[in-house]
């Protein structure tokens, strides 16, 4: 009986789990690419740079995600025209920015100064040696700690609900209203589709850090 | 702005009222989940097999799914088979139970990196190994958790909002009430964010206060 | 002149560091620097890279002035070997050595490999060109980060006490090396207390105190006939083994 509605249902179920993974592609990606920018600028960007990245991170540290959720949805939507899923993933990435450039930053902090100076006094710029020498060597030293950041993502994109994005835990809760009951067998599959995903997640993470290691980057979770 | 300033001090009153229900779901919480947490600490270290494989799956799990999930699993689902909470009991166990899983990796972490020599020394003196654990490696475990226990209690200070969704009438609640009786979601989503911001910051302070009062030269 | 040095001054804060040094090199010509430690020698090596800028005087390489303009094409001119190796933990060692052609003089991939190769034949290093630098031994990192030097084909090869983070069994490796550039006429300015390089292969010494040269000339002169006393003392210390 259970089973049969489970089966039935399950088709929800796994778009639902798309859509949690595409949100979460989307945050990760675009807390990345800020949150590497933000680094960069707090570690070798004037002051002034510097202060307003910490403001920054600050703040998005320091709201919940949800009411970052209800801001972005209900609020700046009455300004600027957008759907939930484009207002998850600005208020989840935008806050996995503030958390991704802290463990960046301190990624870079450990990369020892002569590798700075080396290749300065070889005549590299700044720039170049930011891009050629310290960022392959922090993010290297980044994928223990970004792990962590992955999953805890991975798990914020349920909050999404809460602004009506047809995600995984939201389809869950159409099940339940709709075959009325079955809650505990509905929400059991799902936190078992949001175990394996953080799972295999880990794995390929895992994975990665140990094809990319080098003698001297052995330790994980380092920085 | 100034027209913000104005509606944020109107309803200021009605969203602070929130604020003891958010504290006192943040402090049971983490009450909770400081007393399993060492509970499972425990079990994770020094527990025989079945006690490790039990305590290992508990963390598993609760690290694992959304704390969302967890909390509709608790308020929803438990109703299923006779058990039935009131929104904050709920949130309130759902919370806890989901820290102490956490709480209890720092600590064993903490309790990890307490040297060897410090056990030995205290069987030595004649110790059993659980007062062993108590007088002398818990009291150094405990200083060392600090820093990320105090990120933990931090997080989970922004986690009650999660409550909301379960319908506790807490700050994040009580802002939307008033958005939906005003229209002005984003001015008073920014009022409570700033409550939040705020919030936050004190704790932190305190925290890092009580770390340094607390601390011992050498740990 | 290949390298000229004109009153370098630089001080931290209240302590004046170098009190105006100036000195010259011809192509070809190698000279050591010596004198007791905290007397200003590693920070003149790294005033004549900019890689800390002098508070006054001017640098001149080829008859060009070194300027905050110029610096990163001055400094492929004048290559600079670290103490503690610096070489980029993430390279192999012939990526180390290949990276400067590839990425500054605009070599294709395999002509930087081939380079590098090359480079690496000459410091004795070819059969560890696919380690890593936390592979090598501390003599082998520094004979890489020599032929990472060379591979920029600088003008002028600043060394940086190049003997004194090794081990004493290690450091002969790396003097023969530089003995073997110093003999092929590389042009050569090393901070060092490396007696055995000084004697053999350095055209002049330069023994600084206090922030000033004072007193240079060719090996035979300083080591067998100093003019000062202060001189005479330092190398009494170390010609006796007692490192200063």
């Amino acid at each position: 009986m259970i089973f049969e509605t489970l089966l039935s249902q399950m088709p929800y179920l796994v778009h639902g789990l798309t859509v949690a993974i595409g949100l979460l592609v989307c945050l990760l990606s675009l807390g990345l690419a800020l949150g590497l920018v933000l680094a960069i600028l707090e570690v070798y960007g004037h002051w002034t740079l510097r202060l307003v990245c910490v403001l920054f991170e600050r703040v998005f540290r320091g709201i919940p995600a949800i009411v970052l959720l209800l801001l972005f949805y209900y609020g700046v939507t009455d300004y600027i025209e957008m759907g939930s899923f484009t207002a998850a993933v600005l208020a989840l990435g935008l806050r996995s920015a503030a958390y991704q450039s802290q463990i960046f930053r301190g990624a870079f902090l450990s990369v020892p100064n002569g590798q700075m100076m080396a290749a300065r006094a070889m005549g590299m710029n700044k720039l170049q040696a930011i891009r050629d020498i310290i960022i392959p060597q922090a993010l290297r030293m980044s994928i223990g700690p970004w792990t962590n950041e992955f999953s805890s993502e991975l798990k914020a994109t349920s909050l999404a609900y809460v602004i009506g994005v047809v995600e995984l835990t939201r389809q869950a809760k159409y099940i339940i209203s709709n075959t009325q009951g079955n809650i505990l067998v509905v929400f059991g599959v799902v936190a078992l589709m949001y175990f394996v995903v953080n799972r295999a997640g880990n794995w390929a993470l895992y994975r990665l850090e140990n094809r990319l290691s080098l003698p001297g980057f052995e330790h994980r979770g380092d920085a | 702005m100034s027209a913000w300033f104005d509606f944020a001090i109107e309803h200021l009153p009605y969203v602070l009222l929130g604020v003891p229900t958010t504290l006192g779901l943040w402090v049971s919480a983490m009450t909770i989940g400081a007393m399993l947490g060492l509970v499972l600490a425990w079990a994770r270290i020094y527990g025989n097999r079945p006690i490790y494989v039990i305590a290992t799956i508990y963390v598993e799990i609760f690290r694992g799914t959304p704390m969302l999930v967890q909390m509709f699993f608790i308020y929803l689902g438990l109703p299923e088979i006779g058990i039935v909470f009131d929104p904050l009991t709920a949130a309130v166990i759902a919370i806890g139970l989901n820290t102490a899983a956490y709480q209890a990796e720092y600590l064993r972490g903490a309790v990890r990196s307490v040297p060897m020599g410090q056990m030995t020394a205290a069987r030595a003196l004649g110790m059993g190994k659980f007062q062993g654990f108590v007088n002398i490696i818990l009291p150094q475990a405990l200083r060392r958790v600090i820093p990320q226990w105090s990120n933990e209690a931090i997080l989970e200070l922004k986690y009650t909002s999660i409550a909301y969704a379960i319908g506790v009438t807490e700050i994040t609640a009580r802002a939307e009430k008033i958005g939906y009786e005003t229209f002005q979601f984003f001015e008073v989503f920014l009022l409570i964010a700033a409550i939040y911001v705020v919030m936050t910051s004190i704790v932190a302070q305190l925290l890092l206060l009580l770390e340094k009062k607390v601390s011992v030269p050498g740990l | 002149m290949l390298l000229r040095v004109e009153n370098i001054h630089k001080s931290y804060g209240a302590a004046e560091i170098l009190k105006g040094v100036s000195f010259d090199m011809a192509p070809g010509q190698s000279k050591v620097i010596m004198g007791p430690s905290g007397t200003g020698k590693s920070t003149l090596l790294r005033c004549i890279n900019h890689l800390t800028p002098p508070d006054k005087g001017r640098i001149f390489v080829d008859g060009e002035e070194l300027t905050a303009k110029n610096l990163n094409t001055m400094r492929q001119k004048v290559a600079f070997v670290f103490q503690d190796f610096n070489l980029f933990t993430h390279l192999r060692t012939v990526e180390n050595v290949a990276i400067g052609p590839r990425k500054l003089r605009g070599f294709g991939k395999k002509a930087a490999l081939d380079l590098a190769y090359k480079e690496l034949e000459r410091v004795g290093l070819s059969d560890r060109a696919d380690a890593y630098p936390a592979e090598l031994s501390g003599g082998q990192q520094q004979r890489a980060s020599i032929a990472r030097a060379l591979a920029m084909e600088p003008k002028l090869i600043l060394f940086d006490e190049p003997t004194s983070a090794l081990d004493p069994e290690l450091t002969g490796e790396v003097v023969s090396v530089m003995n073997k550039l110093a003999s092929e006429g590389m042009t050569m300015l090393v901070v060092s207390h490396e007696i055995g390089f000084a004697r053999k292969a350095a055209d002049e010494i330069i023994f600084m105190e206090g922030g000033k040269i004072i007193e240079q000339g060719p090996p035979s002169q300083i080591f067998n006939a100093p003019q000062q006393d202060r001189t005479r003392a330092f190398l009494n210390v170390i010609e006796h083994g007692d490192d200063a």
